[in-house]
């Protein structure tokens, strides 16, 4: 399960708003029990690198992951879960997305419709990169 | 020995070191080194037919080793080496 506190809601939030309609990503910085319950204290906007029309791809730079996890250690906290935001359509976990995932960490996916929040989900895919577990997921509403 | 940088959620596998200092020539060597010494690493970061699984990517002093000379990518007495995994994603291929 994993969990996200209101001010890293509102950042994730207000990113894939303000990137709309162009997908958003970022990263969730908080702490986990080691047991599977994870929550997510500091959201940080990353950039989509990705080089293309992004309305519906995304892409984190090496060099920005690597940034957020100094500021997760800067924090005292661990990097756990990667964000981003799949504009006008619904919070899956798409083909796109699993096989360019990576098991380490939790995938929220936000669902922005017409501009504004509308869902969201969150995965734990595997190392092959061939299936996502739905993961348990709360957020402010 | 250079030093491989462990990002956090791999330092489970290697005693909750951030760092860890292995001999080696090269960055498969030094890759080898540390999976022999931390075994339950291995499978998170090679796949069943002994290749670097495609999500991590590896950097020897900030260049990534795919424009470099991939696994045979020489390391010096001093060199840091870092882990990272490739991210993206997104709607189109529902």
């Amino acid at each position: 399960m994993i969990r996200i506190e209101n001010e890293a809601w509102d950042v994730m939030v207000a990113h894939a708003r303000d990137t709309y309609p162009n997908e958003c990503c970022g990263a969730m910085i908080g702490s986990t029990d080691g047991g599977g319950q994870k929550l997510v204290k500091t959201a940080v906007v990353l950039e989509n690198a990705f080089r293309g029309e992004q309305g519906a791809r995304y892409e984190l730079r090496s060099e920005d992951l690597l940034k957020a996890e100094a500021e997760a250690r800067r924090l005292g906290m661990e990097l756990i879960g990667i964000f981003h935001s799949h504009p006008d359509c619904d919070a899956y976990f798409s083909k796109t997305d699993l096989e360019n995932s990576c098991p380490w960490y939790s995938f929220v996916v936000l669902s922005i419709q017409k501009g504004e929040f509308h869902h969201a989900n969150s995965f734990l895919p595997d190392a092959d990169q061939t299936r996502a577990e739905p993961e348990e997921l709360q957020y402010p509403r | 020995m250079a030093k491989i940088l462990i990002p956090t959620p791999l330092r489970q596998f290697v005693e909750k070191q951030d760092s860890v200092e292995v001999s080696g020539a090269t960055v498969g060597e030094l890759l080898s080194g540390l999976t022999e010494k931390y075994q339950d690493l291995r499978r998170h970061l090679f796949n069943d037919q002994g290749k670097l699984r495609s999500f991590v990517n590896v950097y020897v002093n900030d260049e990534d080793i795919r424009y470099l000379g991939k696994d045979a990518t020489p390391v010096k007495e001093g060199d840091t080496v870092t882990i990272v995994p490739s991210i993206a994603g997104g709607s189109h291929g529902s």
